[in-house]
């Protein structure tokens, strides 16, 4: 391949490199100058993480073909303070504590740090409008505004420079704002993450996925592949040396799929090679002969009789059903004055982690496994991969590398059994990085969910009764199906005692994109249901709703859906804080917007002109070239 | 009619914290350092949420030194003892304090020797900060000269320790069951302006209020609950993976909309403390549950703006649309019947329950 030639400067620094004509200016700060506080979230202009000034401008630096950068002048996050010491900004989001896993910060400082370059002056609406085209998954922004704000008026001299300082400690440090440590090395972009991580004689990893959501497996030829020069390895389920199979509550996923596929985008064949693009070049020689088979997408089709079968193992296509009962629910009904019905269904949702999924595996001298991942349960991936590669617990090792979000989304061992497979078969280090389209297909997903309410109540708004029956789409692999239709049966009636209740919570396994782990694990698909029966019932009743939730709230001593006695409850005193601080205008809630007094005080913000999302969609398209 | 209404709507809810129907634990190390510093250790950590500066709090307090101090190691399956997963809103009350109990057993061991260097007696002792003392006396010397005396007395200040949460299954029948031995609470109200030309809707106001049980760090907990809030608002309103015959059609952030700045109302937080009887911390957690009330809060505002009630997630504009299109009025009837009810058993002074 012929090299192209960069001059650049880079912070500050003169560079003169050789490098491959394909590359985007992203690939050449971090791969061949090793600047790797610059992320790739996404690869396509939409997040933001990969910003870096060019002549002074921010752009997308994933955006930008590296022959464009020659001859430019560069900063990146690395360079905007002398080593070892913070810009106001970065001080300022160290203060506010508008870092949390830190993947999107480094481009969040670049944009914050480019709006007040553009207008030291800005005030929020601006700041907001120039941080338009960064995402940051974790920290609601809210804290990030904050920190623009401080650093703004710092700079400028409006607030002393002491405000970036961390605040007196009193008496103890429960309860004390301390910064956080882990913020100097992830708003300068030290932080070194899995995707950031090299190792000598590594190799890159792609994976083959399918094609089909449902599908057997006749044959796999990976001869082509295996035969080019710089591959490593190929493997395939037929290398897993022990019992194959990994889940959090039922191992009934492989490694990679076994005699069929069970959704689109799932893990076939991996290849390891010297480089990238030989990696991927692999996978096109890669010849797999599949049969389709008819498919499940919709979650009550998985119910009827004469469904495909998706599992052996679960021939009613059932991955989980969790009943809880108390009390006596047609007594509960009769006693009812009123009795609403109601159906509600909530969405599958993406975690969107800034970070991809990426790992390292290597097999170290004394013939232990290491795997560095970002994943949130290395005890039990431990556990499973001991398992399926067929050593003692102690040849294996997990290292939870720098998580750049997780939200339950890196709780499955979706990639880090691969990675071990290649690492035993080649004995060198092997690094798999995910693009953001392969994340979005290959993770679990937030469980889709349908519920039927019914709810009995007094005039008087006592409940009676609740019958609750939830259906969900767990996808085609198990995951953590099981453990999320458990929470969302225990809370599924919301925080109120009620005497007479049966509940009923199904996942069912289908050829979606798997569903599994995701923050409130089932809660708010449950409660999103409570919760909207709670206001339409309040309403019937003519009832205030907070008035109507307290009338029913569970109390120290309260009966829970399942039975247990509280021993603590707290929900009057939260009721009352919420009630105050929103100054509350008490009424039914019976359309009366039109009518509050509550409305627009000072701790709203200002409605946007243009509907937001239009706003941000239309910015994200043409950001590359955008002068913040 | 006016194009944009406004209205407010509120969520109450409920969370536990730890593992789900099972016993849950956690273990950690901790060392009394040279210089007065600390090496904990502990299983599994950071996912961003500030475990670590929070554990750094707790380890610190207990050992009368300072955050900045404490070296936390962790995250290594072959280096530290097991402390399982980050998930299920447990590391502060889980791992915080086994790193609080393993702490105490530290400082318990230096305690034991400056008590005999001094010869005043164990309960005496105080340490915070980087110093140490004895009660009703004029001994103090900072924490690393402690150290020092304590390890020429032969003795490095080492401890550990596990932390339990009890819960129970659930009986397959009928569902019994102590699941959890903590639960929080929260309620979040939303205030919410609806195009009703274009059916878009913004969120310019959430009152976020939730028992924590203790704040080990506020403004961190401040965090989890403007995090979760906007991953509500994202889930109620854009947010939407789609497949068509499994095939993904939302695959790239162009087509996965996700909230940015511009969503972002104001979040105002209210933290409530009812503290843990069962634990030494007394913290229970927040990380998932400040996500829970946010779409309902939401989808009653959007009701109590425009009459139209968005039963099926999310909330897009083409959906309030359609809803303000085939929109029937509501519950007049049965309200009126209420109030009647209501009004009959107050002049028959009955009981109506
Ligand atoms: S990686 Fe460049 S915008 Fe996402
Ligand atoms: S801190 Fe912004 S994505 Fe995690």
């Amino acid at each position: 391949m012929s090299k192209l030639k960069i001059e650049a400067e880079v912070n500050g620094r003169k560079i003169t490199r050789e490098t491959e004509p394909h590359k985007r200016l992203l690939d050449f700060l971090r791969d061949d100058l090793n600047l790797t506080g610059t992320k790739e979230g996404c690869g396509a202009g939409e997040c933001g993480t990969c910003s870096v000034f060019v002549d002074g401008k921010l752009v997308k630096s994933c955006l930008m073909p590296v022959a464009k950068a020659s001859g430019a002048r560069i900063e990146t996050i690395e360079g905007l303070a002398t080593p070892g010491e913070l810009t106001p900004m970065q001080r300022a989001f160290h203060k506010t504590g508008a870092s949390q896993c830190g993947y999107c910060i480094p481009g969040m400082v670049m944009a914050a740090t480019s709006a007040l370059r553009e207008n030291p002056a800005a005030d929020i609406e601006e700041i907001k409008e120039r941080l338009g085209g960064n995402i940051c998954r974790c920290t609601g922004y809210t804290k990030i505004f904050e920190a623009v704000e401080m650093a703004r008026s710092v700079i400028a001299g409006d607030l002393p420079e002491t405000v970036l300082e961390e605040d007196k400690v009193g008496d103890s440090y429960i309860g004390a704002n301390v910064r956080r440590l882990d913020a100097p090395a992830k708003v300068s972009g030290r932080l070194k993450y899995a995707a950031d991580m090299k190792l000598p004689d590594m190799l890159q990893m792609q994976v083959l996925r399918s094609p089909h959501a449902h599908a057997r497996i006749l044959s796999i030829d990976t001869s082509e592949a295996e035969a080019m020069d710089g591959v490593a390895c190929v493997i395939t389920s037929d290398d897993v040396p022990g019992t194959d199979g990994f889940g959090v509550f039922v191992h009934d996923q492989p490694i990679m799929a076994r005699g069929k596929v069970r959704h689109v985008g799932e893990a076939v064949a991996a290849v390891a090679a010297e480089d990238l693009v030989t990696a991927r070049r692999a996978l096109s020689k890669i010849k797999v002969e599949y049969e389709e088979l008819p498919g499940l997408f919709d979650p009550e089709d998985a119910l009827k009789p004469g469904a495909p079968v998706i599992h052996d193992y679960a021939p009613g296509n059932v991955v989980k059903h969790i009943p809880v009962r108390k009390g006596d629910i047609d007594a509960g009904f009769a006693a009812a004055d009123i009795v609403l019905e109601d159906d509600f269904s909530t969405q599958q949702v993406e975690h969107a982690y800034l970070e991809p999924e990426a790992g390292i595996a290597y097999v170290d001298p004394d013939d232990v496994v290491v795997v560095i991942s970002p994943s949130q349960n290395i005890t039990h991936h431990r556990h499973m991969l001991a398992e399926i590669i067929a050593k003692p617990i102690n040849k294996v090792r997990f290292i939870m590398s720098p998580v750049g979000g997780g939200f339950g989304g890196k709780e499955d061992m979706i990639y880090q059994g691969m990675l071990a497979l290649a690492a035993m078969k080649t004995h060198r280090p092997v690094q798999l990085n995910f693009t953001r389209e392969e994340s979005l297909i290959a993770s679990a997903k937030r469980h889709p969910s349908r519920v039927h309410y019914k709810m009995g109540l007094k005039w008087n708004g006592r409940i009676t009764a609740i019958e609750f029956n939830m259906l969900s789409d767990g996808g085609a692999y198990g995951m953590s199906s099981e453990g999320v239709m458990r929470k969302a049966a225990i809370l599924s009636c919301g925080p109120y005692e009620v005497d007479n209740l049966k509940v009923d919570t199904t996942a069912v396994y289908t050829n979606n994109t798997p569903s599994g782990a995701f923050r409130t694990f089932g809660g708010m698909q449950a409660q999103f249901a409570t919760e909207s029966m709670m206001d339409m019932a309040a309403e019937a009743l003519d009832m205030d709703p907070f008035e109507i939730r307290r009338l029913n709230m569970m109390k120290i001593g309260a009966k829970t859906h399942t039975q247990q006695t509280l021993e603590t409850a707290s929900l009057d005193r939260v009721l009352d804080a919420a009630e105050t601080a929103s100054r509350w205008e008490t009424g039914a809630p019976n359309v009366r917007g039109a009518k509050r007094g509550d409305l627009n005080g000072p701790d709203t913000r200002k409605p946007c002109t243009l509907g937001a999302r239009i706003k941000a969609e239309t910015k994200s398209k043409n950001d590359a070239e955008r002068v913040a | 009619m006016t194009r944009m209404k406004r209205g407010r709507g509120m969520a109450a809810s409920w969370y536990g914290i730890a593992r789900t129907a099972t016993i849950d634990r956690a273990g950690a190390w901790a060392e009394l350092d040279d210089g007065g510093t600390a090496k904990v250790v502990t299983g599994v950590t950071e996912i961003g949420e500030g475990i670590l500066t929070v554990l750094a709090q707790i380890a610190a307090d207990e050992l009368g030194i300072k955050p900045q101090d404490v070296t936390i190691g962790d995250n290594d399956t072959a280096r530290s003892p097991e402390a399982a997963h980050a998930g299920a809103t447990r590391q502060t009350y889980m791992i915080g304090n086994s790193v609080a109990l393993a702490s105490r057993e530290a400082q318990k061991a230096l305690f034991e020797q400056i008590a005999e260097h001094w010869d005043v007696p164990f309960e005496s002792l105080r340490a915070f900060d980087g110093e140490i003392w004895a009660l009703d006396t004029n001994l103090r010397m900072s924490m690393s000269d402690a150290v020092a005396t304590c390890k020429k007395r032969g003795v490095v200040p080492v401890g550990a320790a596990s932390f339990t949460a009890h819960g129970t299954g659930l009986d397959p029948v009928d569902g019994s069951g102590s699941p959890w031995q903590a639960y929080v609470f929260g309620t979040q109200v939303a205030e919410v302006e609806v195009d009703t030309w274009t059916g878009e809707v913004q969120v310019l106001g959430i009152w976020a209020a939730h028992d924590v049980g203790r704040a080990i760090n506020p403004r961190g907990v401040e965090g989890q609950i403007e995090g979760g809030v906007v991953q509500g608002l994202g889930q109620a309103l854009m947010e939407d993976y789609q497949t068509d015959k499994g095939h993904a059609i939302t695959h790239g952030f162009a087509k996965y909309i996700l909230p940015t700045s511009l969503d972002i109302p104001q979040i105002n937080c209210t933290i409530v403390e009812d503290p843990d009887p069962k634990s030494p911390l007394r913290a229970k957690g927040i990380g998932e549950p400040a996500l829970v009330p946010t779409a309902p809060a939401i989808m009653n505002a959007i009701y109590d703006a425009i009459g139209v009630r968005i039963k099926s997630l999310p909330a897009t504009p083409e959906k309030i649309l359609k809803a303000l299109r085939d929109h029937v009025p509501g519950r007049e009837h049965i309200a009126q019947a209420a109030r009647e009810a209501r009004a009959q058993a107050a002049r028959t002074n009955s009981a109506n329950a």
